[in-house]
């Protein structure tokens, strides 16, 4: 019995089992994420439109690159990106939102009228990537041009309290990290 | 790449992960004398010993908690990617942990005084290492899910805790035998560390919510920090990747292990308390001390809040402030607001201290050769000075770690074979596993004393099942108690 105990640990130690592992599976793991945020925030009192007369009352161009972030630009899947315009000013207003590229080339665009107030909010969703836009126009967007259009009169004013048009935006994307 | 890279982490702390740093086995077993590390004021039946350098003491151990290795990568045809997110991502507590420690000796001498039988000293060299990971529960829910089906949901920083060392100590160490009832002991630490980093309470969130003017708004408030030193040194012998590389990296470490790092001083205390006939009570503290890190520090903070709703344009002011480039503008801000920072300032490390205390009750007839050497202790056979031939009793350990104490309870049962063997075995509770049986043994083969101690072994039945291993051996040379 007592010679038994040596026994036991080398056979406990040296003959243990381990039931089959497949580490190969570590290429099947997917890490799909959604992140989201928003994009930007584009906001004009019917003051300033009425100065600015009818046809375009602003138009700028600036630079936007968190598309073409390498972290986003390598693995992006897809994403949709949210549109919400309000208006509240006495005018039909429109917005052109254009995706440019370094070279200044329009890679994507999207426009907007949405009538006087009381109009409802208009909301739209923009798909990229699969069975939407392509995700290089994304990856190569560095600059986005904003066109505001006084559609209207430029005198009228709102008998809202703080008379305004909105546009609000934001992304959800889904990254391929693994 | 990133897939091999995050295979072989896998490994490093599924497989092979180490942690506890309990060694309930080798605690109080006096008949190996690396047991003196674990209770300077142990008995000591001994008239000297000397460890084989670098085969007295080799440690091992591994532990997870929340998930073993099996549950992720058992060939059961489960999608890989379902397993990890149910059993990891969704499984883990922000308390499970991944880690490991091992522990080397270079080298330990004992020896009885002569002018003072009842004192035994001991001292030596060992370096140690260990990590410990804890699960980044929100972020790694962050990472998996995204914020955009999270929104209101604070991913917490505080997750974020980690903690690792590699470090060389010095020792010396007197137990001394006050009478037939009391030994104390205590021994004394020189740490030179080779390399530290540790993250820990840290604080801050990432948030999405709906936003005040734009959709979303993201919200972080961080206070985090990373302290390191010696990490980058070897890092950047590592990134040279030259021919000397190993060489470099070989010497940066010697230097480091030998004084060449960061020192600092520690002390254990112990006691061995015989009361009634056949009862011990023992107790020991480990590591009260710190190293005092100023070379080679490289501290990373990241501390601020920041909110951001994306770039914003609100005429009329901006038809006269209008910047073009407003988005880098955004992440200057952000960048400012939150910045991410590195300093050299030098900073303290508590070591993590450890505590065992034991109830111990002896029973069986030893064989009785008393002889007394008039010396004040009772150098006797070595049977006889070991005193028991069976025992039963238990064990706590406790270990101070970033998130508070960690602790074990130890039942065990301990008996001697003959002159030449004894063994121990276990069964603790933690927060690895309840099914915790170890087994151990010392052997002794004339003047040669070889052990082995191994636990968890129901997890051996399939140690990619289990939760937690570990394996001690040595060999010394040494006499005991008989001139």
């Amino acid at each position: 019995m007592r010679r038994l105990f040596p026994v036991v640990i080398i056979i406990v130690l040296f003959f243990s089992c381990a039931e089959e592992q497949d580490f190969d599976q570590f290429d099947d793991l997917n890490v799909v994420p959604e992140i989201a945020s928003s994009i930007f925030y584009f906001e004009s009192d019917e003051t300033t439109i009425n100065v600015a007369g009818t046809g375009a009352f602003y138009q700028e161009t600036f630079t936007f690159e968190a598309f073409n972030e390498a972290f986003i630009s390598d693995n992006v899947l897809d994403g949709v990106i949210t549109y919400q315009l309000e208006n509240t000013t006495s005018k039909p207003l429109g917005l052109l939102i254009e995706f440019l590229d370094a070279g200044g080339n329009v890679l994507d665009s999207e426009s907007f009228v949405i009538q006087e107030d009381p109009a409802p909010m208009l909301e739209r969703q923009v798909a990229y990537g699969d069975g939407g836009r392509p995700l290089d126009i994304l990856r190569n967007t560095t600059n986005i041009r904003v066109e505001g259009q006084n559609m209207g009169d430029a005198s009228s004013q709102s008998s809202q309290s703080d008379p305004k048009i909105i546009l609000r935006s934001s992304g959800a994307f889904r990254l391929q990290l693994l | 790449m990133i897939k091999r890279v995050l295979v072989l982490s896998a490994t490093l702390f599924g497989v092979m992960t180490l942690y506890a740093q309990n060694k309930q086995l080798l605690y109080d077993f006096y008949e190996i004398p690396q047991a003196l590390l674990l209770n300077p004021g142990m008995k000591t039946p001994y008239a000297w010993h000397s460890g084989v350098p670098l085969l007295s003491g080799f440690s091992i151990q591994a532990g997870t908690s929340g998930v073993s290795v099996n549950d992720i990568f058992a060939n059961d045809g489960i999608d890989f990617t379902t397993k990890v997110r149910e059993e990891v991502v969704n499984g883990l507590r922000k308390n499970d942990e991944f880690g490991g420690s091992g522990q080397i000796e270079i080298f330990s001498v004992g020896f009885r005084n002569a002018n003072r039988p009842s004192d035994y000293i001991s001292f030596g060299m060992y370096g140690e290492g260990f990590i410990a990971q804890y699960w980044p529960r929100d972020l790694a829910i962050l990472a998996f899910e995204g914020n955009a089906n999270n929104l209101n949901r604070r991913f917490s920083l505080n997750h974020i805790a980690t903690q690792g060392e590699v470090v060389n100590v010095f020792h010396f160490g007197i137990s001394r035998e006050l009478n037939q009832k009391w030994t104390v002991g205590a021994r004394v630490k020189l740490y030179s560390s080779v390399f530290e980093f540790k993250s820990a309470n840290n604080r801050g969130y990432f948030v999405t919510t709906p936003g005040e003017s734009n959709i979303l708004r993201n919200t972080l408030v961080a206070d985090v920090t990373l302290r390191t030193s010696g990490v980058q040194e070897i890092i950047d012998i590592l990134e040279e990747d030259t021919n000397a590389t190993q060489a470099d990296l070989a010497n940066l470490l010697l230097r480091r292990s030998l004084l060449g790092g960061n020192l600092g001083i520690g002390f254990d205390f112990g006691f061995t308390h015989n009361f009634r006939r056949n009862s011990v009570i023992t107790a020991s503290i480990l590591d009260l001390g710190f190293i005092y890190h100023s070379n080679a520090v490289k501290n990373y903070t990241l501390n601020g809040a920041a909110t951001n709703e994306g770039i914003e344009i609100i005429l009329p002011d901006d038809f006269t402030n209008f910047n073009d480039e407003i988005w880098q503008e955004l992440v200057d801000d952000l960048e400012a607001q939150v910045p991410f920072e590195t300093n050299e300032r030098s900073y303290f490390s508590l070591r993590p201290f450890k505590a065992y205390a034991s109830f111990r009750y002896n029973f069986g007839e030893p064989r009785t050769r008393t002889k007394d050497c008039g010396c004040g202790v009772n150098t006797i056979s070595r049977t006889d000075d070991l005193g028991y031939k069976s025992a039963v009793g238990g064990q706590f350990f406790m270990m101070n770690r970033a998130r508070g104490p960690q602790v074990a309870v130890t039942g065990f049962f301990q008996q001697r074979i003959g002159n030449a063997l004894a063994v121990k075995t276990t069964y603790t509770v933690d927060k690895y596993t309840f099914s915790n049986v170890g087994l151990g043994a010392s052997l002794q083969a004339g003047p040669v004393n070889f052990y082995i101690l191994a636990n968890n072994l129901l997890g051996y039945a399939n140690i990619p099942n289990s939760n937690y291993a570990s394996l001690q051996f040595g060999f010394n040379i040494l006499s005991w108690n008989d001139n």
